[in-house]
Order: C-alpha cells, then structure tokens, then sequence
C-alpha cells in the first residue's frame, strides 16, 4: 500500500494505471468544470455507499478531486416498524378493513387478533375513534363510522410504501404536507414506536482538481470499466465467472515489498564453490582438528623444534592441559630420529636433540598442512588427491589484513608421477580453474617442509597479477617417516583476496561479520 | 621472514653491474627475495627474504653475492677459510663453567678496510636480523662487534657471578653489575629471560681484563662500539649451537670480505669436545660434500638434464662440484648449511635455470573426487534450514569464556582455553554455537525484524579421555528473534529438519540456565542427547544487550551423522 501513495503527481499517465476501478467508475460521473455530489456519484456510477467513500477518499489522496462544498442533509429511512408497515399496512387501515368486512366485529375480537401488537390495537382504536371514522356501538361492537376521513391513513401508507420504494428519501425532496407526517411520525407516539428515522449527513460536493483535470479526457477515452477483475480467486475459477471479464492493469513499475530469504553466508558460499571446483578436479576431502600438538603441526612437517615460527608470539598454545597424551606409533620416533640424523631418508637431519615434550605441547592448528600430515600418516591412496579447508589460528595482532581465525585451503597429490613439472602442471590447472587465468608465473619460494617450493602468481581476469598460491614437493624427511613412499605434492591455495574482491570488503574481520543488514544484503559476483 | 632495507647503488656497487629496477626484480628470484618498495629520493629498497634457512641471504652483500655470481660467473675463493695460520690474530680461551651456560663461541678480525656510513648501517641491519630471526631473539646465537684496537688477546670466553664484573654498558655511563644490567638495562630487560634461573652469566674479557660485553645482552661501551672511520673490527658470536656459530660466523666474514676486508682468522681453545673437536678456527668451512646421482635430479625435476648443465647450474649458483661418472660431489659455499638432502640441490638447480624454463605437465594419475560424509550431511542440514528462510552466519572460533560461558549463564563447563593468551576477546575456543547467534543479534537491533539466522560449523569440546583432551565436533544451530520469538516456532524448525533426515526425536523438558524455565528442552534419538532448544533467557539476552525475544536449538551434527548412518 505504502508504494501506492508515492506515485508522483506529475505523472498523470502512472496515476491512471494505478487507479482501482471504483475511482474510474467515479471519475466517469464528472464533466469538465462542474460539480457533482454524493448522493448524484452512488446513483450515476452505480456503486454501493461504502466503495464509493472508499474511493473518493483515494482519489483525494491522490489530489485528484477536491471538495468544493459541504451541506447537512436530511433523509427519511423506515424503522422497523415502518418496514413492518409496508409489508402489511399500518394498523389503522388493517382494523378498518376488519370492521368493514365483518359486520358485528368487536373490540375483543380486535384484541384477540395476533397480528397486531396490544399497544398498536389500542393507539390506533383511539385515533380512528377520535378522528370519527369508526364507534364503538353498545355491546363493544364496532361500526364505520365517517369513511372519507381515511385519506390520511391511506397517505401515511403510501408514505411508507414510497420510502420503502427506495430505501432512503432526501427529505427537501417530499412536498411540505408529506414532511409533516413524517416529523410527526418520526417520534414515539404514545406507547408506539416511530416509523420514519430521519438522518443528518453532510453531503460533500466534488470537482475535478488541476491534477484530475487533465488525466480525466484520458480517463473518458479508455472508456467505462466494466466489471474488472482485482484479484483473481479460487471461486472465479471454479464458477468461470472471470470469463468474459477483463483484469485490472497493475502498475507493475512499483517497488515490491521487502523480504528476507533463507540463504548461504556469501563467504560460505565462495568456499563451497571452491569446494565443489577441487571435487571436480579429483580431489577428496579431509578433516582435522581443531586443537593439534606441536608433533603435528609442526614437527611432522620437518619444522626443527628451534624453528622461528615455533614460538608464543606466533602460535596459540594450549593453557590446560599442556601436552597430549602420547604421540602415535611408530611416528614419533621415526620423526625424531629424522630431524636429529636424518634417520632412513637419506637426510643429514637437523641435528639436533629432539624433544619429546616439546612435541606433546597443545595448541591451536596453525596450518592446514596439519591435517595433509595426519592423512599421510593414515595409509593415504595413491595415487591420491586431497583437500581441506581448515581453520586455523596465529598469534597475532588483529587488524584489516590479520584475523586471529581463518581458512587455509590445502592440499597434498600423491603419486609416481610427481615431479617439478608435475607440480607446475597442478599449479597451472588451479590457474585456469580457480582464477580463470591464462598467464601466469612461476617463482622460487620457501616452505619449511617443501623442496623445491613455488609460489604461484596469475594475472586475475579482474584483480590483475597477484599471488594464487604456494606449494612445493614435500621434503623425503616429511614424507618417509609417516611411511609414504612416493612423492607428494603439497599445495595451498590464497584465495581470500579473491573472495575479499567478490565480496567488495577490505577488512578481513568483516569476512565473520556479525552484521546481519551486511551479510542480508551483500551480492557477489564469483564467476 | 625478514624484510631488509638496502640502497640500490649498494647493491649495484657490490655485483659491479647496474639494473633497471624491473631487472633486479627479476635476479631477486634467486634469493626468493620480493621487492616490496623503493624510495627514488633515499635510493633505499625493501625487500622481504623467504627463505628462513639462508641467513647469509638477508642482506645486501648476500644478496648481490647470489646475483653477481650468476650473471658473472665470477665467485670470490675466500681463501681465508683455508688459512696456514700466518694472519692469525689471537686465541679466545673458552673456560669449563661457561659449558651449561651458553657453551660456544667464534670470532674473527676484519682489518683493512674503513668502515662507512652505509657499511655501518647494514652490518648493525645484518647484526639485528640474524640474532633476531635466525638466532631466536638471541637465545641460539647472538653477535658482537669491537673496535680491534682497543682489545689485547687472548679473550677469555667465561662464566662469572653476576655481581662480580663491572662494566659500563653500551648507552651508559656508570659502570653496573652484570645483575644490573639485566634489571636495569633496556636490552637487559628484553633479553635477561635468556639467563633466568642461571647462578653465573657469561662474559667475554680479554687480557687486560677489559670486558667486550655481556652475551648475549649488551657490549662494553669501551671496547664495543664501532664507528665511522674505525679500520679494524673484531667480530664475535656466542650461542648454544655450534654449527650456527660457525655458520653465523662465516656468513659475516664474507659479507666483510665482500667489502674489502682482509679477515684475519681467530682459534678458539675449548676444554670440552665439540662437533668440531677442541681447537676451532674462525672463520671455519664446515660443509661436506653430498653425493648427487644424477637420477635423482631427474626424479625431482622430472626432466633428464645433461650433466654438464647440471654442473654449470650448480656452480653459478655457488657450489663446488666434482663429477665422479654419473654422480656428483657437491660442496656447498661455506656460508651455507641448508642442504641437508639432494632435493635442496634439485631446487638450487631450478632456481639457477629459472623456474619458467620448465614447461608444466598436467599428473596424469586418475583419482575420485569426493566430499567427507560429514561435509555432505552437513550440507543437507544447511539446505533444509536455509530453506525454511534462515540467513547463514559465520563466526569466529577463537573467542571468549565471557561469550561462551559467563554471558550464557554457565559457570563451571570446561573449554579449550589459550596459553599465551594476546587480548581476552580471542582466549578460547567455542564449545557451542549458540552464543556465535546472540553476538550477530547483539549487532543487528537495527536490521529488518525478523531475524532468523543459523551458522554451521566447528566448536572444540573438551574431553579429558581424548588424546588432545578435546574433540573438534561440527555443530549447527538457529535462531529466530523478533517481538513474538518463541518456543513453538522454532520447535517446528527442528521437527521439520528431523523430519526430512529421517530421524526420530524427543524432548526432554530440562533446566539450563540459558534458557528460560519450563520453556527448554533435551534433543533425544533415542538414548542419546543430540541437541537442546528453548527460549533463551532474558538474563543471557540482558548480558548480550538484546532488548528482542529470542528462541533457538543447536544440535551435534557428528554425533546426529552417527546416528542417521547406524540406522539405514
């Protein structure tokens, strides 16, 4: 509705189509320059009382019409006992009839009658006394007495029979002896109820504003709505009474009203894409935890345990308890003995002394790669492909480029065939798939658990050159110890610029927003 | 990894050659450096090293060593590591009580050569750096540099009792104990965790009794400061690792070497075995040479590349090959102790050839592609209550026991919570969803009412029997809140998402102080508590400062997965 009333005013041709039937059956009745009232627009545009208010009330919202004058006007309706009157006369003329018709009619024949109310019986004896048109003879009988006088009875009747006729009468219109009976009959009379109401109402005179002025030669043109359609129901359809009848045009150039869908966090909605994209490509998916040890997060990985990245200010540890309970066999000593000689990978090691507690330490999966290492350690296929998108967490100063949880997409290939070029050939499909790029480079990078590592840059048909993703060959000191014998790719993939693109925010904390207008309203464009 | 600032005329002094910007951009690939910035007034440029193993690459003599021997092919012999003793410039004399301290240390002398200002500047850049980053803010390994001149051998490299040396310090005047100047000094207090707990402190003192300095916390003002002008340096770093020493070491006296210094070598005297036996002279090669069959290049690379490149790509890049038939010996530079295995050689090799010299081939190997079960049932859910017109959320994990607990009600749940904790807001993990749901109400008062919201995801449960002490459980809950939120409204949520799984559930009136009174409920199948659902309390609503009724259940995705997949 609020839509409505906001059509603009100088727009005569919206307003016509927006006008409801009853305002054109209405407009229909007004000629140019001259006036016309409410008692002439229920008659001329036959309409019922109510719509026609309805509508005159729209139409001067709509400054369409305006209201020149206002007088009180009386009309006449029947009360009940009037509509009871016209159905079977009034009482005088009944007991009249009677004692004509039957001679020796008495008076306690006239009160036996069930016809007639007692207290009407005994008024109108009285007046018909009264007035000598009937006597009461000795012996309580009845008799005519001066016929001539019952003009007026018969004149109250055909009163009530004209009202009744049409339902509502203008008072001024009824010569002045009429009016009289009516005043007079209007009140109780004695114990008897009134058989005329009469009723004030202001009756408004109307004329064509500026605006209706010029939209109504239109209005003429398009000719008399003829029974239009509004809303189409199950009845119409059922019944066929539609047939044959035209709809009422919409301006269907109006806002619709506001609602609010079910629907995919547009962030969510990017990773299931990328999802279903590494799916398609023959990836299968793995999980992990949340909380992880130090074992596999990092010493699994080949990060010595004096590694830079090992330190409070880079990971969150775990306050209580502090260690896991065991690290699986036989891993933990096949990694130890890797980073401290080497151990069977042909790798001089690290050397240095490994620390067992130092591996039970709990803390919060930094990486992704956490989970690529459990999945080798758990009798992986090959060949094999597989992904994660793991949250993972960093101790560090949150701000627009730094959050203190994110997604890392990752991933390990494990095969025979795996080999430099093997990898830049992955890198090259994720280019074309993911970022729809056809140029890219390919340059030397470092990972503490690959070798040799690439970083990937593609030039984004949108965003230009930037950096897709890292990945690298993992190092034999990873692999051997958690009994993979073959070599893996490992591979991660940065797409949150990507994302941050699509999704036009610059702040990576309003990726987890807790704006719900934000999230409600925000549109991406992914492909 | 570290980001550097080095002049460009530097850089192109030190290679001998002169580069267009876009050019230096490219020979940067073989340090895997990245520029991120040059300034054309100051002639400086910024540029981020990756690699976390190379050390002597953060900096620009390092760098331009790299470049320079590509391009040129010209590599300097330093032939001081091979010393026959006669430019030896004394002894350091290491003492038995040092050995649980911080048991090893090295130096050498830099003479010949007056130190500049930009020489300055990138040796106290380099000195930062490497004790910084490579050195674990000085904990393996630290640095020290003296003005020659003033320091008479032999060093003595010993422990003494913090109370029983004093010396005036770099940036001041007063002579302090070693006690006070881990109390006082502003490098004390940054580095004085290093020796906590530890009865004696070690120093370093040479025959006249004139302390060079307080490893690894601060230099003697006297003796250890260098300024423009001075001709001689003494360099010297102590640590807890011999081969980063030596290492650490190496890399300076070339970087010296790289800027015309003669080095003159040092012996250190230790009373205990090390690696490396009980005399060391500084600068000492301690790489060895790693046997390199040529299949394994093929292997890696998968490509065969003919022998002879392979010989001349490693030797551009710094190595010292001997060829024996199909295998190489190779002998990694001095300043270099990153190759632990041939795969750091194959990289060496792609990185000299250039990694756009290798044309990609697609992994041929047929694999299936396929979403974990608890991926996909997952899904459903997310589709069943998104159709029933719910806005998906997604929140952080990490939060708070504020959020997760106190705001809730709860008291007394365990969580997952941070050590090294940086702000209370980001202290620990979720356990539940539902206080994720109130935040973005908390946030949206202003947003078009209704709100219906869900968010699907991982929440940390702890569990004392469990390896990690805790389980990483996918949960999923909803929420509805507008004036006339209540219980049966998002009860027929639940009931139609139960329906369309297929599962059979009940409710088990209960009291969680969540949740108002008489208005919450256990999710059953069967014997198993799945979830809960209520009308959360106005005390909960009050705390998150939400002023709309809000009614909403959460369930345990896994452990519903269990259950649907038990009962086909």
């Amino acid at each position: 509705m609020k839509g409505y009333f906001q059509v603009k005013t100088e727009d005569s041709g919206n307003i016509i189509d927006s006008l409801h039937p009853l305002e054109l059956k209405i407009l229909f009745v007004f000629q140019a320059g001259k006036t016309v009232d409410d008692n002439v627009l229920v008659t001329e545009a036959s309409i019922e009382q109510s719509q026609k208010d309805m509508a005159i009330g729209w139409l001067l919202a709509k400054d369409v019409l305006s209201v020149d004058s206002e007088v009180v006007e009386k009309t006449v309706t029947l009360t009940e006992t009037g509509e009871r009157y016209a159905d079977s006369k009034i009482p005088e003329l009944r007991i009249f009839q009677s004692i004509k018709d039957n001679p020796g009619y008495s008076m306690a024949d006239v009160k036996g009658r069930g016809d007639i109310e007692p207290t009407e019986i005994s008024s109108a004896i009285g007046i018909l006394k009264d007035k000598g048109i009937i006597r009461v003879v000795p012996g309580g009988k009845l008799e005519i007495g001066d016929e001539s006088l019952l003009s007026e009875f018969e004149g109250v009747q055909r009163l009530v029979n004209a009202v009744k006729d049409k339902a509502e009468i203008r008072l001024s219109d009824l010569p002045e002896n009429e009016q009289t009976v009516i005043e007079g009959l209007h009140r109780k009379r004695g114990k008897t109820k009134g058989v005329f109401r009469i009723n004030e109402k202001v009756i408004r005179t109307y004329s064509l504003t500026e605006l209706g002025g010029k939209i109504h030669p239109a209005v003429l043109q398009r000719g008399r709505p003829v029974d239009e359609i509004s809303q189409l129901t199950p009845q119409m359809l059922k019944d066929g009474s539609w047939g044959g009848k035209s709809f009422r045009k919409y301006n269907i150039t109006l806002p619709p009203p506001r609602i609010t869908p079910g629907r995919k966090h547009p962030y969510k909605e990017f990773l299931d894409n990328v999802k279903y994209k590494l799916v398609a490509m023959g990836f299968e998916e793995m999980r992990g935890g949340l909380v992880e040890n130090e074992f596999w997060n990092m010493d699994a990985l080949y990060m010595p345990q004096f590694h830079p990245a090992r330190d409070i200010h880079d990971v969150y540890y775990v306050k209580e308890p502090r260690l896991s309970k065991d690290i699986e066999d036989p891993f933990q000593v096949k990694v130890s003995e890797t980073h401290q000689s080497g151990g069977e990978t042909g790798s001089r090691g690290w050397k240095y002394l490994f620390d067992a507690d130092k591996a039970r330490r709990l803390m919060l999966r930094s990486q992704g790669t956490a989970v690529s290492a459990r999945t080798l350690a758990g009798n992986p296929k090959i060949p094999g492909k597989y992904f994660s998108i793991a949250r993972c967490f960093r101790y560090e100063q949150v701000d627009a480029t730094h959050a203190q949880d994110f997604f890392q997409i990752e991933g390990i290939v494990l095969g025979e065939d795996i080999n430099f070029r093997t990898l830049l050939g992955l890198l090259e499909l994720f280019a074309l798939e993911v970022a729809k790029a056809k140029e890219m480079e390919f340059f030397p990078a470092y990972f503490p658990f690959t070798e040799p590592s690439v970083e990937l840059h593609v030039r984004h048909p949108r965003l230009g050159w930037m950096e897709l993703g890292g990945a690298g060959i993992f190092r034999p000191e990873v692999t051997i110890p958690l009994g993979v014998n073959v070599p893996v790719i490992a591979w991660g993939l940065g797409l949150d610029r990507m994302a941050m693109v699509a999704l036009d925010i610059h702040d990576i904390r309003d990726i987890f927003s807790a704006d719900l207008d934000m999230i409600r309203t925000k549109r991406v464009q992914w492909v | 990894m570290p980001t550097i600032s080095i002049k460009k005329k530097d850089l192109e002094t030190l290679i001998g050659l002169q580069f267009s910007l876009n050019d230096l951009e490219r020979h940067l690939q073989l340090v895997k450096g990245e520029l991120k910035g040059y300034v054309a007034e100051t002639d400086e440029m910024r540029v981020e090293l990756s690699d976390s193993n190379r050390p002597d690459l953060w900096c620009c003599e390092g760098i331009a060593r790299q470049i320079k021997g590509k391009l040129t092919g010209a590599w300097k012999d330093y032939e001081f590591f091979y010393s026959d003793g006669t430019n030896k410039i004394g002894q350091i004399v290491v003492s038995e009580d040092i050995r649980d301290i911080r048991p090893y240390v090295g130096g050498f002398a830099a003479t010949g050569i007056p130190v500049d200002e930009e020489m300055l500047v990138q040796m106290i850049q380099t000195q930062e750096k490497i004790s910084e980053v490579f050195g674990s803010k000085r904990r393996r390994i630290s640095i020290g540099i003296y003005n020659l001149a003033k320091i008479k051998f032999p060093v003595y490299y010993k422990a003494v009792r913090p109370e029983d040396i004093s010396f005036a310090p770099l940036g001041f005047d007063e002579k302090m104990n070693l006690q006070d100047i881990v109390e006082r000094h502003p490098k004390g207090e940054t580095y004085g965790e290093i020796l906590r707990g530890m009865a004696k402190y070690p120093i370093l003192i040479d025959s006249k009794d004139n302390v060079l300095s307080f490893p690894p916390i601060i230099n003697s003002r006297e003796v250890g400061e260098v300024k423009v002008g001075d001709t001689e340096l003494f360099v010297e770093v102590t640590g807890i690792d011999i081969r980063l020493v030596l290492l650490i070491l190496n890399v300076l006296a070339v970087n010296l070497h790289d800027r015309g210094a003669n080095i003159n070598i040092a012996e250190v005297l230790y009373p205990y075995e090390t690696e490396f036996g009980k005399t060391i002279c500084i600068p000492n090669d301690f790489t060895e040479p790693l046997p390199l069959p040529l299949k394994d290049i093929d292997k890696v690379i998968g490509e065969g590349i003919d022998i002879e490149e392979v010989i001349t790509l490693l030797d551009s890049y710094g190595h010292w090959v001997k060829r024996a038939g199909d295998e190489l010996q190779v002998t990694p530079p001095p300043y270099r102790d990153d190759i632990m295995h041939p795969v750091d050689l194959c990289e060496d090799i792609a990185i000299s050839r250039g990694y756009s010299s290798f044309n990609p081939v697609m992994p041929s190997q047929m694999t299936v592609g396929v979403l974990s079960d608890a991926e996909v049932f997952a899904d459903q859910i997310r589709e069943y209550i998104i159709g029933s017109g719910f806005q998906e959320i997604i929140s952080n994990i990490l939060t708070s026991k504020e959020d997760v607990l106190y705001k809730m009600g709860l008291e007394q749940e365990k969580v997952v919570e941070v050590d090294n904790i940086m702000s209370q807001s980001y202290s620990a993990l979720r356990q539940w969803l539902i206080p994720s749901l109130l935040r973005v109400e908390t946030a949206s008062s202003e947003s078009f009412y209704p709100h219906k919201i869900f968010e699907m995801g991982e929440a940390a449960v702890s569990d004392e029997t469990s390896n990690l002490a805790s389980r990483t459980v996918i949960k999923c809950a909803a929420m509805m809140s507008h004036p006339a939120a209540n219980f049966s409204e998002i009860h027929s949520i639940l009931e139609t998402l139960m329906y369309y799984l297929q599962m059979d559930y009940r409710l088990v009136p209960g009291e969680h102080p969540s949740f108002i009174g008489g208005r919450m409920g256990w999710i059953y199948t069967g014997k198993d508590v799945v979830g809960l659902i209520g009308e959360v309390h106005p005390k909960a609503l009050t705390a998150w400062e939400i002023h709309m009724p809000c009614s909403a259940f959460e369930v345990d995705v896994d452990k519903l997965l269990e259950i649907y997949q038990a009962n086909p």
